[in-house]
């Protein structure tokens, strides 16, 4: 695990330090006025120059001698980074000078919701969904749910998320139902500008949280308003897939003989898929739940843009226009220490849920 | 290889099998819409070039205006500009007619998942093949290089190395092969090892056959076909993964015309012309739905648990 983690930032710094022109690692550190002294002791400080290096020039130009080995600097940036710094971030519409982590963890909390209603939309639709479809084999039920999932993961994200604003916008007009915010109510100062803002006090950062804890109920309403179409938009391609699994595995443990066994006993339908199949069934769902995790974190980026939601995955495009290496490094690393979690809960999980394994 | 009598009673019966399987094809009417939507997307992609003069796609003046004259669907929208000629789809943002750019957008998008599926193939029959047949330390070293590309979001890796390696289609492509292998890989390992125990590989060790013959030969002939029904359903994926990388702006050219790309002009202007994102999307969704349909239905269709 703690390999993992060590060998991706190898390669995610390799990326970003390596293949880059070390200038991209100095940008977030120069001002235009700064002369080509002063810009040589920066990239002296940040460690992508040699004390030998003559002149800013020749270390512009890449001259022998002038570049401290990619190595070496390796090694002065997980120092750095172990200690919490992860330099300045590059991002337009953050001040000059401001910590990437700051900026990262002040928009994190966004993602995060995001991340999480989706795959709380996940479970809500895909497992029942799986589990009707496999109980009413060839009937209605199956082919609606057969539908959705195919549907599901042949969808593209981005044009699923445009129909819903288009859709609920242009046809629908939730706008003229005091649903969600016209262009003339919002607010200038916001993350996600809402009709009826009121105040709440920040603890966590995510505003659905936010607003519970402040007990603003008009805010809690909005907030979630705006988290249903981007969070349905994340977990359709998901919801897909964990329909069709629970459907086959379901389907498989229903021609089980223990549930032959259960049903000549006279057990009622509903204790037997629920109490005996479902909990056999359950188990390749949970295998993916790591799949799922990694799916969203990445799928996150295209919904974001799609509904300009200000969170992490927003940012790192932002990030990927203006080079700004020290924010891809650090959403890189954050995303997989995340995956790597969860994976290891979920190995963890499945001893518990089944007996047979143990580590 | 040479089985004397008994060969031809197996070829007989891979004959017989084939014959049900599209027996069994026939009576599938999802795998046959999805064979229907993936001919017609093959077709397309090798006839675009002629039903499309593909200098449309750069062809100065480019005029910035957004037509639709289709009188039956007005979007609801009262501003709609409409122009003198017609355009069955609209024009898209650059003026260009929205279908003939999504026709010779087909084989770029297409060609970009059959380079990947056919990357990842390779990748992982042969070191997936190695893995699983050579066991120890080659397998613990392959797996938990997996394990790294594995812990990141093939989108996340796919956008550094794009903003690393350029912009263009050839980046792009690898970006995406970069992010595919693993999978093949680890399918194509459990399916060595599952292979490895059979006795036809005893039977071959005990002729004298090497163990690249082996492997390579006879155990990946036996071990293909769940990774072809995979690569199936990737073409699919692929395409809706490059899409939306082209989507959110890591694209060569803005007139590229590839479906992400030009659904990506729509996002802009979304509720003054729905069109240019409507289209495009549905153009990839059939695709990648025809391509899940025969890869789902060959799956089924190949499975022996479900066929009798």
């Amino acid at each position: 695990m703690l390999f993992v983690l060590f060998a991706l930032s190898v390669l995610i710094f390799y990326l970003t330090r390596g293949l880059l022109p070390p200038t991209s690692a100095l940008a977030p550190y120069i001002t235009p006025r700064m002369d080509d002294s002063a810009k040589l002791s920066v990239a002296r400080a940040v460690g992508v120059a040699t004390n030998s290096c003559p002149s800013f020039q020749a270390f512009i130009s890449l001259q022998n001698g002038c570049i401290v080995p990619v190595w070496e600097q390796y090694g002065a940036w997980a120092h750095n980074v172990l200690t919490g710094n992860w330099g300045y971030s590059l991002l337009p519409n953050v001040a000059p000078l401001t910590p990437t982590w700051d900026v990262f963890w002040s928009r994190f909390p966004y993602t995060a919701e995001l991340a999480i209603a989706a795959a709380v939309l996940t479970v809500a639709f895909g497992i029942p969904l799986g589990i009707i479809s496999a109980t009413h084999n060839n009937k209605w039920p199956d082919h609606l749910s057969r539908i959705v999932s195919l549907g599901g993961y042949s969808v593209p994200q981005f044009w699923f998320g445009a129909v819903l604003q288009i859709i609920f916008v242009l046809y629908i007009r939730v706008n003229g139902l005091g649903l969600l915010s016209t262009s003339s109510a919002v607010a200038t100062n916001c993350g996600i500008c809402l009709m009826n803002p009121g105040t709440i006090t920040t603890y966590t950062g995510a505003p659905v949280v936010d607003a519970i804890l402040s007990l603003n109920a008009p805010y809690v309403w909005d907030s979630l308003l705006a988290l249903v179409l981007p969070a349905l938009t994340l977990a359709i391609t998901s919801i897909g897939a964990i329909t069709r699994i629970v459907r086959s595995s379901m389907m498989e443990a229903l021609r089980q003989d223990y549930i032959t066994l259960a049903r000549s006993k006279g057990l009622s339908n509903r204790i037997v898929v629920y109490r005996h199949a479902l909990r056999n069934a359950i188990l390749p769902a949970v295998t993916v739940t790591g799949l799922l995790v990694s799916y969203l974190m990445g799928g996150v980026v295209v919904v974001e843009i799609v509904f300009s939601w200000p969170g992490v995955g927003n940012a790192s495009l932002a990030a990927a226009n203006v080079l700004d290496v020290n924010f891809l490094e650090l959403y890189v690393l954050v995303t997989a220490v995340i995956i790597v979690v969860t994976n290891l809960i979920v190995d963890i999980a499945y001893g518990v849920l089944d007996p047979r394994i143990r580590y | 290889m040479s089985q004397g009598g008994d060969g031809s009673t197996v070829a007989h019966g891979r004959r017989a099998d084939l014959r049900y399987a599209l027996h069994l094809m026939r009576g599938n009417k999802l795998v046959l819409i999805g064979l229907v939507i993936s001919v017609g997307t093959l077709l397309l992609t090798a006839l675009s070039h002629l039903l499309v003069n593909p200098a449309l796609a750069n062809q100065e003046p480019l005029a910035l205006r957004l037509c639709w004259n289709n009188p039956v669907i007005n979007w609801g929208i009262t501003n709609v500009k409409t122009c003198p000629t017609s355009y069955p789809l609209g024009t898209d943002a650059f003026g260009r007619d929205l279908l003939q750019m999504i026709i010779l957008a087909v084989p770029v998008d297409l060609q970009i998942a059959f380079e990947v599926v056919a990357s990842a193939i390779l990748i992982g029959v042969v070191f997936g093949g190695l893995a699983g047949y050579a066991g120890g330390l080659v397998d613990e070293a392959i797996l938990r290089i997996t394990d790294i590309f594995l812990a990141i979001p093939a989108i996340l890796l796919a956008i550094v190395l794009i903003v690393v390696l350029g912009r263009s289609l050839p980046t792009l492509t690898y970006a995406i092969i970069i992010t595919w292998w693993p999978y093949y890989v680890r399918l194509m390992r459990s399916q060595v090892l599952s292979e490895k125990q059979k006795p036809y590989v005893e039977r071959l060790h005990a002729m004298g056959a090497g163990g690249p013959r082996i492997l390579y030969i006879h155990i990946v002939r036996n071990a293909v076909y769940p990774i072809l029904i995979q690569a199936t359903l990737d073409i699919g994926s692929v395409i809706l993964t490059v899409s939306a990388l082209t989507f959110i702006g890591l694209t060569p050219s803005p007139l590229l015309p590839e479906l992400g790309n030009l659904a990506s002009q729509g996002i802009a202007n979304i509720f003054t012309a729905p069109w240019l994102i409507i289209f495009p999307g549905v153009t990839i969704l059939l695709i990648s739905l025809g391509f899940n349909l025969l890869g789902d239905g060959i799956r089924d269709i190949f499975d022996p648990r479900l066929r009798r």
